[in-house]
C-alpha cells in the first residue's frame, strides 16, 4: 500500500489477493468466456474458484468491493464490457459518490 | 544510418479509441480534444517516418500477473489488435520493424539491460490509440512499429531513471542501424488520472500543463523524481507518464517544441500530447 491517501498502489499484496478474481476477469478477453459468464455467472465464477466475497462483489458489481478484494481495474473492467458500464460510473463507485456528483467535483464537468 | 526525425509524447485513454469507433470525434465531449491533434498529425505527414518506436503499457490484455515483464520489445513480423473484452476493433495489424527491434534487443543486453523478448504478441489500446491520434485510420500504417512494453501496472514499475537509461540505449541503437530509416519514438500514457481507490477521477491539471510545458527543457526534474511523486502529482495510474522520458532520453539535451495540447477530462485522465524535434 502507499502513503498517499486514499491511493492504494496495486502491488505484492494486492496481487496476490485478487489474483483468481483478476485471472477470471482476464479470461473474458476470449470470446467464449463472456458466453459462459452470461449464460451461467455463477458456474463460471465458482469455475475459477472465487470466494464468497468475491462472488458477491463481482455479481453485485460492486467496484469498490472488487479492488478492495485486490481486483485491479485494467482486469476487472472487462467485467463491464458484459453489461456496459461508463468508467465514469466505475470511478464514482471507487469515490463513493453520486456520479453527477462526481463528474462535477472530480472530473470539473459542469 | 537510421536517424530519429523526432519525439512524440502522448496520451493512450482507451475512450479514446471507444469515441472513433462510436462516431462520436465531432461531439462536444471529444471535438476540442481531437482538434487539438490535427498540428501533430501534419507534422507526422510532413515528417514522413518510415519506423515508429511505441513505449506503451500493456493493460491486462497481453500480460496477466502471471508474468510481468519489466520491459518487453518486440521482434514480431506482425502485432495484431488484441480483443480487450468488447470484441475486435476495425485497427489494421501492425508489421513489426524486425531487423531494427533485434539490434535494440543486442544493444540493450550488451548495456546490461534485461528485456523480455517477444516473437509473437497482440498489442492493446496503449499502442493502437497513439497510432490513431497521429496517423489517423489508414488501410494499412504508413509505418512499421518497434514496440517496447513498459510495467507500469503492478508495483514494483521501473523508476523514471532507468527509463530514461533505456532512452539512452534506443538512440544509440537507431543511430547505429544500417540504412537510412527515419524513426519517430512515441512516448505514450497519461496525463494525469486515478482509476482505483476513493481518490478515483483524481485529476491534476495545474501539474499536467506543467509537464507539458517542461518535459522539453526541465527533464532532469521529471527524470529525478521518484515513484511516489509521480502516483502523488499525477495519480496511482498517471505514474504511466515514466514512459515519456525514454522518449525524451532519445532526443538531444536540447529541443525545440514543435506542438503541444491539453484537453481535460477525456473520459476520466487529464489528455495531451507535445511534438519535439532536436534543436
Amino acid at each position: 500500500m502507499s502513503d498517499i491517501p486514499e491511493t492504494p498502489l496495486y502491488d505484492r499484496a494486492g496481487s496476490i489477493r485478487g489474483y483468481r478474481m483478476n485471472k477470471m476477469a482476464m479470461s473474458l478477453g476470449i470470446p467464449a468466456n463472456r458466453e459462459a459468464f452470461k449464460a451461467d455467472e455463477s458456474a463460471f465464477l465458482d469455475s475459477h474458484g472465487l470466494s464468497e466475497a468475491e462472488k458477491a462483489a463481482v455479481m453485485a458489481r460492486d467496484w469498490h468491493e472488487m479492488v478492495a478484494l485486490g481486483g485491479n481495474l485494467f482486469f476487472i473492467l472487462k467485467i463491464s464490457a458484459i453489461d456496459p458500464t461508463p468508467m465514469t460510473r466505475i470511478g464514482a463507485a471507487q469515490a463513493g459518490m453520486d456520479h453527477d456528483l462526481f463528474l462535477q467535483q472530480r472530473l470539473g464537468k459542469i | 544510418m537510421a536517424k530519429i526525425i523526432g519525439g512524440v509524447g502522448t496520451s493512450h485513454v482507451p475512450s479514446i479509441g471507444a469515441a472513433l469507433d462510436k462516431g462520436l470525434a465531432d461531439t462536444p465531449d471529444w471535438k476540442p480534444f481531437f482538434d487539438g491533434y490535427i498540428p501533430g498529425k501534419q507534422w507526422m505527414a510532413d515528417m514522413k517516418p518510415d519506423v515508429a518506436v511505441v513505449i506503451f503499457n500493456d493493460h491486462g490484455n497481453s500480460f496477466f500477473l502471471d508474468r510481468v515483464p519489466t520491459f518487453a520489445v518486440g521482434v514480431a513480423e506482425t502485432y495484431r489488435p488484441v480483443d480487450e473484452g468488447w470484441g475486435p476493433r476495425n485497427v489494421p495489424d501492425f508489421k513489426g520493424a524486425q531487423d531494427m527491434s533485434w539490434h535494440f534487443v543486442d544493444q540493450l543486453v550488451e548495456r546490461h539491460f534485461d528485456p523480455l523478448v517477444c516473437r509473437e504478441i497482440d498489442v492493446d489500446h496503449g499502442l493502437q490509440v497513439p497510432m490513431e491520434l497521429f496517423f489517423g485510420h489508414p488501410d494499412a500504417w504508413p509505418v512499421k512499429v518497434l514496440p517496447i512494453w513498459v510495467n507500469t501496472i503492478q508495483f514494483p514499475i521501473p523508476t523514471p531513471q532507468r527509463c530514461w537509461d533505456m532512452g539512452k540505449v534506443l538512440r544509440d541503437a537507431i543511430e547505429s542501424f544500417p540504412g537510412d530509416d527515419r524513426v519517430v519514438i512515441m512516448g505514450t500514457g497519461g496525463l494525469s488520472h486515478q482509476l482505483q481507490g476513493s481518490r478515483a477521477g483524481f485529476i491534476n491539471r495545474a501539474a499536467d500543463e506543467a509537464w507539458l510545458n517542461g518535459i522539453a527543457d526541465n527533464y532532469e526534474h521529471y527524470r529525478d523524481m521518484t515513484r511516489e511523486d509521480y502516483v502523488e502529482e499525477f495519480g496511482s495510474e498517471g505514474a504511466e507518464l515514466i514512459m515519456w522520458l525514454v522518449m525524451r532520453a532519445a532526443m538531444n539535451d536540447k529541443v525545440t517544441l514543435k506542438h503541444r495540447h491539453y484537453h481535460a477530462p477525456a473520459s476520466m485522465t487529464g489528455a495531451g500530447m507535445v511534438v519535439l524535434e532536436n534543436a
